[in-house]
């Protein structure tokens, strides 16, 4: 991303700990700055949905729900888009494989119970990166927004 | 995780009375799930009428629930919010489950069902 769109973030970074029961904190707060923006209640949703999926799996996935640990989220909300950096220092993800979900709905034994965190980041989000660089983990998700609201100068 | 059991005409009808099933609360629902089962209620409805949240943890152990079952009974959803309607639609399980309205509607045509 070029400096010029860099200036035009505002940006949040929350963290939580480690430990699922707190994740709902994230989902709220995302709620609701997605309501600031030109999302309708349900993108808002989405975007929340979205957010909790990457946290629980760098609390599962990188921390092995091991507590003590930072999740890092940075939020950046800009004139055209809004985007999302689940950050951890946990171990890196091995997989980023996603359900598939072109299953026969009538054949209950086969249902996915795995991969469906990622499968639903990817069909909700525009763009979706994974990065492990000096032993930080970033899930970096993003969603074009229509301009509705200008920023505080 | 609070719930309020229901039994209506050999129907159990769970209702989660919480506003979120997630990570932190899909085991303690899929136990709750599964000790209702191992009961011998093989006939359920899901009232979510006070879920306005699930993710993939919770859609999972809904279906780890309808495994359960299997094909000797039936698990049938009613009120559920568009929020949570919206990732059903989005993974394809609204072709897995019966949804209805309301948890009142899921027991009626169970009841129906049933009678037939």
């Amino acid at each position: 991303m070029d400096q010029s769109k860099e200036k035009e973030a505002r940006t949040i970074t929350l963290t939580v700990d480690s430990r699922l029961e707190d994740v709902f904190l994230v989902g709220l707060a995302v709620r609701s700055i997605c309501s600031y923006t030109s999302l309708s209640v349900m993108e808002a949703s989405q975007m929340e949905v979205c957010v909790v999926e990457a946290v629980n799996n760098a609390i599962k996935h990188s921390y092995h729900l091991k507590k003590g640990y930072d999740v890092d989220i940075i939020i950046s909300l800009y004139p055209d888009q809004i985007e999302f950096k689940v950050c951890n220092s946990g171990e890196p993800m091995k997989s980023t494989a996603e359900a598939r979900v072109n299953f026969d709905p009538k054949d209950v034994k086969e249902l996915p119970e795995g991969g469906l965190g990622l499968y639903i980041i990817n069909s909700i989000m525009d763009e979706v990166s994974y990065r492990c660089l000096d032993g930080r983990n970033v899930v970096r998700m993003c969603k074009w927004i229509k301009p509705r609201v200008s920023l505080p100068e | 995780m609070i719930f309020e059991d229901k039994f209506i005409g050999g129907i159990l009808v769970v209702k989660p009375l919480e506003k979120r099933i997630d990570a932190s609360s899909s085991t303690n629902f899929e136990g709750h799930m599964v000790e209702a089962i191992k009961d011998g209620h093989n006939r359920i409805v899901l009232d979510l009428a006070e879920v306005d949240f699930i993710d993939s943890s919770g859609l999972v152990a809904i279906v780890s629930t309808l495994k359960m079952i299997g094909p000797r009974g039936d698990l049938v959803i009613g009120g559920m919010k568009e929020t949570v309607m919206s990732l059903f639609r989005l993974t394809r399980m609204n072709r897995v489950f019966q949804i209805y309205p309301s948890g009142e509607e899921a027991v009626n045509t169970l009841c129906d069902g049933f009678k037939a």
